[in-house]
């Protein structure tokens, strides 16, 4: 039951469910974000509203929705459909510089720009103070300006929404888990649109255990570090678990279990870790600094990975069976852990068949 | 030529009771009246300040009424007669100079009159100043007609200069705001010569002399009332009821005697001089009757005192029944009217009377239903404030703090209903949002996480909340203060003010900065226009994530009123209705059904917003708050 605004509100924003996609931003004068929050500015009445609708927070039936994605069910219960997995990074400096890990994020979008596969692509940049927002990017100088992560959520979808648009531009999309969930509910909507989602051609999903909610990490980091500026967070991988901040000159690392106060609540609930409503999934490889994972899922990913390969934009080499049995496990893990909080919340958002929850909870951790 | 000065003996013209009031200050050859603006007391320097050139007066708007009641002393005590007026929120105000003043006494006549407003129909309180009178020791006179206006104001002057005392008139809504027949009498053309006698200092302290001196002026005073013809009786001589009232009572009581027809049973006592009671007076009627009502409008004044004289000389009085509002016979609260009176005389009279058929309230709810149009109490078409509001609205939303507006009484004070989007939390005295915000603005040490704001007007300001901003600076609060200057004392009739550039007379006069003063007090100060949403909100949010000290966002735009007096529309405001998006999800009526300025209409057959063109004023902030970028604005 679609209530609209009420039923987003009463559902999500006021259960701390919000997961920051920003799928309900700039659709109407009646939600705005600030500073990491989406905020309700008005009551609005309507019974039926496309906040609600879009929301990966709403009442989300996986089964259909991966049905209308791939053309089958909620059936590739470990990571999603696969076609192949591969290591890739990129291989200009540009990219690998600023990158989270092996730049390659970056080397497809900028290869896609620049090849006319798309004309614009949605991905997300910090400001100076890390507040996360939507960007659209045309240009390869863009697509740089965004490359890196700092584990906050930002509202990337409301950059899809806003525009400006032209009107013709196929666009890609860079996101997170959550935020893939909510562009295809966009596009699987009934309701009439009114958004640019449908010229969206290109879904480039990024792995994801939690994002971390902005206010109460930006008010740490100041208390920290005053107002020097961050610029660069990273996190690393078991057993170390500490989070490496570069402030100006200066290194520190912080462990992990001092910021997990911060995690979205709504994150305890995300059943995807890597990003499986997508063409093209990246992430790290444990083990192997300036490496990514990439995760062929459509035709589409496929060609796009092919066609940065042939223009030299990046390298890819064969994914090791173990790392891959180990990425399988995490996700897994994270779905377990998933369907577990999904006991304690209020709001039963997510439908799956019980032949999958079934599935899932039967796979036994390592 | 001004209405009040006619120099016409012996015509009779309509006036307004605040201009009967006004007309016999000129009567009693006043020369300088001073005053803040306050309903229902507003109009008796307004109209004077139209007689000012005429006949050489000075009158002012003075910047509270504390400093209104000390420039007319300065005028009693340099012999001139002088007139001060408030509304009963204000006396409170000047209360501290006036409990000196009685003790240091006048020279001049000095006059004070308090409208007081019953209802509360235009105050935040229906407070009742004859109580100060009491306090105070100052005779207090309470006009029941028009023409006892005119007359008894004219009186006050001669009765403060024989007791050398100021005198209280007390009048109320009905009487200040209503219209009736005046008699005139001669306009004097008194030749002034100011001057302080050194030789008489002034000097309240130490009191106990002065309170001496005060308490032997009322024994003086208490012969003079008891031959005041504002005071008689009318009615048998000994009545079954005997009725004692004052102001305007007296009407309410006139009417409902007369209606029930009871005029043989029920004698009228009423009273134009209330404190001190004409005490023999009293008592002799009240020695031919064992029923007793009291009608006045507000506190039970004159009952508590008729009961104090009563228990004095029981033994010569006999035993009484007393009604009014202590016996539960007349409202405690709210105004009275005929048809109220009525009723107590009918229940203790026992006479069957049916004021009014049974439906005449739902049938006059009726025909005024299709007569008037629905209006909401709520900010005029394009008045800053509704723009303002919705900027707080959602810089607050936005900060997520629960923060809240402290605000006090002006047209601002609308905040806390609809038409303010029930932004503003508190309501009080003039200046009162600023000083609770400098109390909230420390309470951060105790765990208050809530973002502080208070509103002011630009005349609010000048009157009560400067002394709550150096309080706040001084012990380091920290809060927002919105300053929403309008360039007006918008709610009480458009007079000039410091800021403003022009004096109650029309002179011009050095403009007092609202952005230097707020700055030279050390507060961080910007100035916006609340038209410019965006602009706004984000200049609230600025302040808002400041932690530290007093901020002050002054918010520029004047009065729609005021500068439709002056210029047409800023902007020729349309809708298109192709682009309106109406109920649709994407707007689902911001304009109309968040927004609602009076301006806009939502048209139910074609499912899209419109402009009442009639009413829109062209401020063009509701193109800025449409989605659809429907609405189009071009400058006029």
């Amino acid at each position: 039951m679609n209530n609209g605004l009420k039923g987003l509100e009463s559902k999500v924003l006021d259960q701390g469910q919000c997961a920051a996609c920003g799928a309900c931003l700039s659709l109407c004068p009646y939600l705005r974000s600030f500073k990491g929050r989406a905020v309700k500015l008005h009551d609005c009445d309507l019974s039926e509203g496309r906040c609600f609708s879009f929301c990966p927070r709403t009442e989300v039936d996986l089964d259909a929705l991966h049905r209308a994605v791939f053309g089958k069910g909620y059936e590739d219960i470990e990571t999603g459909p696969v076609r192949r997995v591969v290591m890739a990074r990129a291989l200009t400096p540009e990219f690998t510089k600023r990158a989270q890990n092996g730049g390659v994020v970056s080397a497809l979008m900028a290869v896609a720009l620049e090849e006319g596969r798309i004309q614009a692509a949605i991905l997300t940049e910090r400001d100076s103070e890390l507040l996360p927002q939507g960007r659209i990017a045309k240009t390869k100088e863009d697509v740089l300006t965004c490359a890196g992560s700092s584990y906050v959520t930002g509202y990337t979808l409301e950059a899809l929404n806003r525009g400006p648009w032209q009107g013709q531009e196929r666009i890609g999309v860079v996101g997170l888990p959550c935020q893939l969930l909510a562009l295809a509910r966009m596009k699987a909507s009934p309701l009439e649109k009114r958004t640019s989602v449908d010229r969206v051609d290109l879904l480039v999903g990024l792995f994801c255990t939690w994002a971390l909610d902005y206010r109460p990490f930006a008010e740490f980091l100041k208390k920290r570090f005053g107002d020097k500026p961050i610029r660069k967070l990273d996190i690393t991988p078991p057993p170390e678990r500490l989070l490496n901040v570069t402030v100006g000159n200066e290194f520190h690392q912080i462990p992990l279990e001092d910021i997990r106060a911060f995690i979205r609540p709504s994150c305890q609930v995300c059943l995807d870790m890597t990003s499986e409503l997508s063409d093209l999934s990246v992430g790290t490889v444990e083990g192997e600094e300036g490496w990514n994972t990439v995760i062929v899922r459509t035709a589409r990913g496929e060609d796009v990975l092919r066609c940065a390969e042939s223009k030299g934009a990046l390298e890819t080499r064969v994914y090791p069976e173990d790392k891959w049995a180990h990425l399988k496990q995490a996700s897994i893990l994270k779905k377990q852990r998933g369907l577990n909080a999904l006991k304690d919340v209020q709001e039963k958002y997510v439908t799956l068949p019980q032949k999958a929850i079934d599935a899932i909870l039967k796979e036994v951790a390592p | 030529m001004s209405l009040i000065a006619q120099d016409a003996p012996g015509k009779t013209v309509l006036l307004m009771g605040n201009e009967a009031i006004a007309r016999g200050a000129l009567e009693a050859g006043v020369k300088v009246c001073a005053a803040y603006p306050g309903n229902p007391s507003s109009e008796i320097i307004g109209s004077l300040s139209s007689a000012a050139d005429a006949l050489d007066l000075h009158v002012e708007w003075s910047v509270n009424e504390k400093v209104a009641m000390e420039v007319v002393a300065a005028a009693s005590f340099a012999g001139l007669r002088s007139l001060c007026s408030m509304k009963q929120n204000g006396l409170n105000v000047a209360a501290d100079f006036l409990l000196n003043l009685n003790l240091t006494g006048t020279q001049g006549g000095l006059v004070v009159v308090v409208a007081d407003d019953p209802g509360g129909i235009s105050s935040t309180n229906e407070e009742d100043s004859r109580i100060f009178a009491k306090i105070g020791n100052l005779p207090l006179l309470e006009p029941a007609t028009f023409q006892e206006a005119k007359d008894m104001t004219r009186w006050a002057f001669s009765l403060s200069e024989d007791l050398g005392l100021p005198v209280m008139v007390r009048s109320v809504t009905r009487v200040s705001h209503a219209r009736g027949n005046v008699r005139l009498d001669v306009l004097p053309r008194p030749a002034a010569k100011a001057r302080f006698d050194i030789s008489r200092p002034r000097l309240a302290f130490p009191p106990f002399p002065g309170h001496k001196a005060l308490l032997q002026k009322m024994d003086r005073a208490r012969p003079m009332v008891e031959t005041s013809a504002y005071n008689f009786y009318r009615g048998p001589e000994k009545p079954e009821l005997l009725l004692v009232t004052s102001g305007s009572g007296w009407m309410y009581s006139l009417e409902a005697v007369i209606n029930l027809g009871v005029q043989d049973r029920v004698g009228l006592l009423k009273l134009g001089t209330t404190w001190p009671l004409p005490a023999n007076l009293v008592m002799k009627h009240l020695k031919q009757a064992e029923k007793v009502l009291f009608v006045e409008e507000v506190d039970p004044f004159l009952e508590s005192n008729v009961k104090e004289l009563f228990a004095q000389h029981c033994m010569d009085l006999g035993l009484k029944r007393f009604y009014g509002k202590a016996s539960g016979t007349m409202p405690s609260a709210g105004e009275i009217s005929p048809e109220i009176v009525s009723s107590a005389l009918q229940s203790l009279l026992k006479v069957a009377y049916q004021p009014r058929p049974e439906d005449y309230t739902s049938r006059a709810h009726e025909a005024a239903a299709e007569l008037v149009p629905a209006r909401a109490l709520g900010f005029c078409a394009g008045c800053p404030h509704r723009a303002t509001y919705w900027a707080v609205k959602s810089a607050l939303a936005l900060d997520g703090r629960e923060g809240f507006v402290l605000g006090d009484i002006g047209c601002y004070g609308l905040g806390m209903g609809p038409s303010g989007f029930f932004q503003m939390k508190t309501i009080h005295a003039m200046g009162s949002g600023a000083g609770l915000a400098a109390g909230f603005g420390q309470l951060e040490r105790f765990g208050l996480s809530q973002p502080v704001l208070a509103v002011c007007g630009d005349s609010t300001f000048y009157h009560a909340a400067m002394p709550a901003l150096v309080n706040a600076r001084y012990n380091g609060a920290n809060f927002v203060l919105l300053l929403l200057d309008n360039s007006a004392t918008a709610m009480t009739g458009f007079q000039p003010h410091p800021g403003t550039g022009r004096t109650a007379t029309g002179k011009e006069a050095p403009v007092l900065d609202l952005k230097v003063i707020c700055e030279s007090l050390g507060a961080k100060v910007q100035v916006t226009d609340p038209f410019d949403l965006a602009a706004t909100t984000d200049a609230m949010l600025k302040f808002l994530q400041d932690r530290e000290g007093v901020k002050v966002l002054i918010l520029k735009r004047e009065c729609a009123l005021v500068r439709s007096k002056k210029q047409k529309k800023l902007f020729q405001v349309e809708v298109n209705q192709e682009r309106c998006l109406g109920e649709a999800c994407g707007c689902n009526r911001l304009c109309t059904r968040v927004f609602k300025c009076p301006g806009l209409y939502w048209d139910r057959a074609t499912g899209k917003a419109g402009i009442d063109e009639a009413i829109c004023t062209g401020c063009g902030v509701c193109a800025e708050i449409c989605p659809a970028s429907a609405i189009r604005k071009e400058v006029a």
